[in-house]
């Protein structure tokens, strides 16, 4: 009696909006029960982990402080997602954003005060739209594959940054140690109030995910990427561009790492350093896909891949729970995720039943 | 300011108070005392010998004190949040373990003046924040008069984490000890850009032998260079750790550090309330630089010279930067008779005479 | 002689009361059939009738809810399609497994047990082909053969196992009408040697040259059993549709002065290396007839529809809609302009999968008032699809249906109708019936027929000559990438359009 996997006749609504919660059940569970073989209270711990951050004001505004990075980029991310265009480099474009924002608020001449912050924003933007851009022209000209192509200039990203802290943007009074000096005070967001370090990042995060609801759910440019990326065949029966989806697609996320390179660089970190990103780039990949692409979903799983980082922190300071615990969460939602996926499509039948 | 500590106190009191309930019961009496670690926890190196002070610490003061570590936590955007964590839920005394984590423990530090946060190899003290740091360079130039006396090719090799003066201070110490036993000799220099990255320190390590080097002083996180050595038949110099067990024959000897006087002083003083914000540095005197045992293939007369050179530098008659010392330009950067003084050893930005290399 | 071995011997094969059902459907309610040894024995019905499901079971694929298999007086329990072969059951499928970079003899060797040994083997098929009088040189390349040779390739490596029951899916859908007769004689002398036969199709006229018995599936149950070759035509289709043949209203057709689609010199490969050439096409099409394509798949139908559409461009040749060049515009600019195309593929091509109904109105429906402003307007693209849907009868839940939810039938209806509601001056449809059942496949037809007589051009591209004669004013056959003269209604019979297909009666 030989187990079967069969196509699911019909993928209802409820099914595709339970799989990810039963995904983040089954991770606490699992997580829980990962504690308590740990020797810890599996209830103290998973509250340490998941409520405690969050129970104060301040928590919160820590929690979207790691959070909007993650939205922003898994934002722009979905839309070239959407159209099977696969920008995993977005912690490349992200570097890129930042370098460029820093480089303005670094060098551009004194006195530009409350120009210098949308210039910084804007150097971003187009610093990640161009290493996106590469990425675009390589395979709309040569058939490139993204993928590669957008991982690659990830790590030529990192070493231009690292170039850059160790020689000639290196601190004069920073002991050689390798970071730029600080953002000019022009060139640093202030925190939307002064007791959190939350600024008007989030702003931009909540605009973001509103334009990215009506680029998918009511645009045309956002449908013709949609049935590119569904049926390639029916984007060419009636004439939707693949090269225009290649372009928009990749351009969009690296706008969207860069501006969030800008938003790490003008805000909590405030000068460039050899590490400036603890992968928000790849994180806002899973962000995106527990989000299944939708705005809602991208708000809901950014704010949630935030929680492990904070949590995974938290509970390393009340327990001494190793940090690696946030990976293995990580690990564990994407793990459930895929797997709840699987079954809200397929399911297995016993063949000869 | 007095406003928004409340504010922040009440979220963390709801957030410590829902998970340790019984360990709050306690909480009045005990000193909590906080730890962050840039690197993860480790065997050898840095972080272990921070983790030696800790359990120092709680050797020394039992149940008087609770300790909570916090490692991994390179990035800045994390500290912040970690110190705060810590300072938040009643943490009195935080240690910050390393250069990279100043920014953020100086923006934290003054919105609770009532923690007592010490840095070590920081630079900036505010009301509540000290400093603390070792003079590793009188560590260094012992052992540099060891390599001097074991060279058979007269040529030295330094592979420095960063050009940062911490580390550029001692390695010039390192050449002009061993400069005391032979003029002539010289010593290579490469910085790696990372504490941590064995593959590239065995690379430079070997590029190093194969240019004649037979000392090799390795000044990052691991024990490779004492390992690189130990493979090719040559000698090494080790530090933070004691790394026998990496080259047995190979280490000549290493600039231990022993943070204990340091962790138990800081923690004392804070029980006892007298804790203020110094800028600390110590050395053999101290205690707080010690020299591994000596490689038993170090003459007996040699040895005698060694134990000589450390009481006059614990005594201040041996002055490793006394002049006259020029710079690898050829420039006076310590005239004769004079003695390099302590704000300019900590800010060294140059190579002694005979070291070949370059910052950066 | 049907008589005869009905009463005389046991069966071959009997069905007892075989059902299977799927979630939301039931493919096959207590279906009892009986094949003896030696017959030909046809299972008639429409698409959807239950006839792949049938086969499924009898071969093993799939397992029936209940019911009973006898093969030769045995009772058969779950057995795989190993095990069918291994009973001497063999399948011809419509869609055929052959590698084509191996040769015949190969291909055949790769379904045989043991070890291959080529020249016997060769040997052997020579023989084999000859007895059965079949077409075959074991050493061609299956790549060089035709789409009748192929299929004489797959009947013969299901001969060379010495079969007791043969089945063939709708094996006469990829031949020429020539191809066809020669299939038969082959079928009759394989049945003479005593092997069973099920043909499985839904075209009456190839039934009743054919077959001595026929089981008449609709809806899943047997709706008749009789003997085709005496049975009426009305008969058959009252049994196999629950009514009588529907048949199209064809008016006269009044044509525009002026070609709406003109094609000159149209050659090349536009769909690289691996697509067929395309030799000088020209061809006019005035607004108000319907012209159509003949041939055989594979002979350039795909090629020349998607230089027409705008999705691929041949190396040379001009292109004109109503009267303005078109060669460089893309397939969305044709379309503002008045070009509408139903491709051969649905699911994917002409139809997005995983879109609504309401989504697929908006894929072609952008150029006629459902984008504004960079916006899609979906109220009115549901409307509009909720409008479809009604029209065109086709069977879903609504407009958020998914059209991947759709049978292939219905949603033929459904891009027709969305492709309809554009009002085209130029219409393209390639296969427009297949797989669609007879009284649909008629209201299709008619539809076509609709849209040229208010002025439209039509092209349609066939594999099935009745319903290029039925509807068409004009009949061009493309073989080999070429055209031949269009050929006009009246004096388009079968065997004249089968003479252009083979090449005999080609004029250039």
């Amino acid at each position: 009696m030989a187990l079967r996997i069969e196509p699911r006749r019909e993928v209802t609504w409820a099914a595709r909006l339970l799989a990810p919660i039963a995904a983040v059940l089954l991770t606490l569970v699992f997580g829980g029960a990962l504690f308590w073989t740990l020797g810890f209270d599996p209830l103290a711990t998973l509250y340490a982990f998941f409520i405690g951050p969050v129970t104060g004001l301040y928590g919160l505004t820590e929690l979207l402080v790691k959070a909007v990075p993650l939205i922003i980029i898994a934002a722009g991310l979905s839309v070239g997602f959407r159209a099977n265009i696969w920008n995993i480099g977005a912690e490349g474009q992200l570097t890129m954003g930042a370098i460029a924002a820093a480089g303005v608020g670094l060098f551009a001449p004194q006195g530009l005060h409350g120009l210098l912050l949308p210039l910084m924003f804007l150097a971003a933007l187009l610093a990640g739209m161009a290493w996106a851009g590469i990425a675009a022209f390589l395979r709309a000209r040569f058939g490139t594959n993204e993928i590669l192509v957008t991982l690659m200039l990830t790590y030529i990203a990192g070493l231009l940054l690292s170039w850059l802290v160790r020689g000639p943007w290196r601190d004069p009074m920073g002991f050689n140690f390798p970071q730029t000096a600080l953002m000019p005070p022009a060139g640093t967001l202030s925190p939307l109030d002064p007791r959190f370090r939350v600024t008007a990042s989030v702003w931009f995060a909540l605009l973001v995910l509103g334009l990215l609801w009506l680029f998918v759910s009511r645009s045309f440019a956002g449908y013709r990427l949609a049935v590119g990326g569904a049926a390639p065949r029916a984007a060419r029966y009636v004439g939707f561009s693949e090269k225009g989806a290649i372009w928009t697609g990749l351009l969009v996320g690296g706008a969207a790492a860069g501006v969030a390179g800008f938003y790490e660089v003008a805000g909590p970190l405030g000068q460039l350093s050899a590490v400036i990103s603890p992968g928000y780039g790849f994180t806002a990949i899973i962000v995106a896909f527990v989000g299944r692409l939708h705005p809602a979903g991208i708000l809901l799983g950014g704010l949630f891949l935030a929680l492990t980082y904070v949590g995974g922190e938290a509970v390393q300071v009340s327990f001494g729970i190793p940090a690696h615990i946030t990976r293995v969460f990580q690990g564990l939602l994407l793990f459930f995720l895929l797997a709840s996926e699987f079954f809200t499509s397929w399911r297995i039948t016993r063949s000869g039943a | 300011m007095n406003f928004s500590r409340r504010r922040l106190l009440q979220g963390s009191a709801a957030f410590a108070g829902a998970l340790a309930l019984p360990r709050l019961a306690a909480a009045q009496d005990v000193l909590k005392i906080g730890q962050v670690n840039a690197s993860p926890a480790a065997e050898i190196g840095w972080s272990k010998q921070h983790a030696l002070g800790i359990e120092a610490i709680k050797a020394a003061l039992g149940d008087k004190v609770q300790v909570t570590v916090v490692d991994n936590t390179f990035l800045p955007q994390d500290a912040e949040r970690v110190f705060r964590d810590l300072a938040s839920q009643g943490h009195r005394l935080i240690f910050g373990t390393s250069f990279s984590l100043g920014q953020p423990m100086q923006k934290v530090a003054p919105q609770f003046p009532d923690v007592a946060w010490e840095h070590c190899s920081g630079i900036v003290h505010l009301d509540n924040l000290g400093t603390f740091e070792a003079k590793y360079y009188e560590g260094m130039y012992i052992a540099g008069i060891a390599a001097g006396h074991m060279t058979k090719t007269g040529k030295l090799g330094f592979v420095g984490g960063f050009p940062i003066p911490d580390i550029v201070g001692p390695g010039n110490a390192f050449l002009l000890g061993a400069r005391t036993v032979n003029p002539d000799i010289t010593c290579s220099v490469v910085f790696l850009n990372s504490w941590f990255d064995p593959g590239k320190e065995k690379e430079a390590a070997q590029a190093l032998m194969a240019q004649g080097a037979d000392v090799i002083l390795g000044m990052t996180d691991t024990g490779v260079c004492v390992q690189a050595a130990q493979e090719a038949g040559v000698y090494a110099v080790g530090y933070a750790s004691d790394l026998t067990s990496f080259g047995p024959d190979s280490q000549l000897t290493s600039v231990v550090l022993d943070w204990s006087s340091e962790y138990v002083g800081a923690a004392q003083k804070v029980l006892d309330g007298s804790w203020t914000s110094e800028s600390r540095w110590d050395g053999l005197a101290e205690g707080v630089v010690t020299l591994a045992p000596f490689n038993a293939a170090i003459p007996e007369d040699v040895r005698a010279k060694l134990d000589a050179a450390v009481e006059g530098v614990k005594s201040g008659e041996i002055q490793p930067y006394a002049g006259e010392i020029k710079d690898n330009q050829g420039n006076v950067v310590v005239a004769a008779g004079e003695v390099l003084p302590g704000d300019a050893v900590r800010g060294i930005n140059w190579l002694a005479e005979g070291m070949i290399g370059t910052l950066g | 002689m049907a008589t005869a071995i009905d009463e005389g011997m046991t069966p071959r094969l009997e069905l007892r009361d075989i059902s299977k059902a799927y979630p939301g459907v039931v493919a096959n309610d207590a279906i009892t059939l009986s094949v003896a040894p030696g017959e030909i024995h046809a299972i008639l019905g429409e698409n959807g009738a239950g006839k792949s499901t049938l086969m499924k079971i009898i071969y093993g694929a799939t397992s029936p809810d209940r019911g009973e298999i006898r093969y030769d007086g045995r009772v058969l329990g779950h057995h795989s399609p190993a095990q069918a072969r291994a009973l001497g059951i063999e399948m011809v499928y419509q869609h055929f497994s052959l590698f084509e970079t191996a040769t015949v003899a190969e291909n055949i060797a790769l379904c045989l047990p043991g070890r291959m040994d080529l020249p016997a083997l060769s040997a052997r098929i020579a023989e084999t082909a000859a007895r059965y009088g079949l077409s075959v040189e074991p050493g061609r390349l299956v790549a060089d053969l035709s789409m009748g040779e192929r299929q004489q390739v797959e009947i013969l490596r299901c001969l060379m196992r010495d079969p007791r029951l043969l089945i063939l899916d709708e094996p006469t859908s990829v031949l020429a009408p020539q191809a066809v007769e020669q299939l038969f004689t082959v079928l009759r002398r394989i049945a003479a040697g005593g092997c069973s036969i099920i043909y499985i199709s839904h075209k009456l006229d190839e039934v009743r040259a054919l077959c001595q018995r026929a089981t008449v599936l609709r809806g899943g149950r047997v709706t008749g059993s009789t003997d085709p070759r005496t049975a009426s035509a009305h008969d058959l289709a009252v049994m196999m549709i629950g009514s009588d043949l529907p048949v199209t209203d064809h008016p006269p057709a009044s044509l525009t002065p002026a070609p709406l689609l003109s094609v000159q010199g149209l050659s090349g490969r536009p769909f690289g290396a691996q697509g067929r050439a395309l030799d000088g096409i020209a061809l006019d099409l005035f607004g108000g007839e319907i012209v159509g394509i003949a041939g055989v798949s594979g002979n350039g139908q795909s090629e020349l529809a998607a230089c027409l559409s705008g999705e691929a461009a041949a190396p040379a040749g001009r292109m004109a809609l109503l009267g303005q060049d078109m060669t460089g515009l893309r397939a969305d600019q044709r379309r503002r302009r008045g070009l509408a195309y139903v491709p051969e593929e649905r699911l994917g091509r002409g139809a997005v999968p995983g879109h609504t109904l309401t989504q697929n109105t908006l894929l072609t429906g952008y150029t006629a008032g459902l984008v504004r402003h960079g916006l899609a307007r979906y109220a009115q693209a549901r409307a509009r699809a909720a409008a479809i849907i009604s029209r065109f009868s086709v069977k879903a839940e609504g407009p958020q249906a998914l059209a991947s939810s759709l049978s292939g039938g219905n949603l033929q209806k459904f891009i027709l109708g969305r492709e309809l509601a554009l009002d085209p001056k130029v219409l393209i449809v390639a296969q427009p019936t297949w797989g669609v059942d007879v009284g649909a496949a008629a209201f299709i037809r008619q539809r076509i027929i609709d849209q040229s007589r208010r002025g439209a051009a039509v092209l349609v591209f066939s594999e099935e000559l009745e319903e290029l004669i039925e509807i068409c004013d004009r009949i061009h056959v493309l073989s080999e990438g070429r055209l031949s003269p269009s050929i006009p209604r009246g004096e388009a019979t079968k065997s004249r359009l089968g003479s252009y297909m083979t090449g005999v009666g080609r004029m250039h």
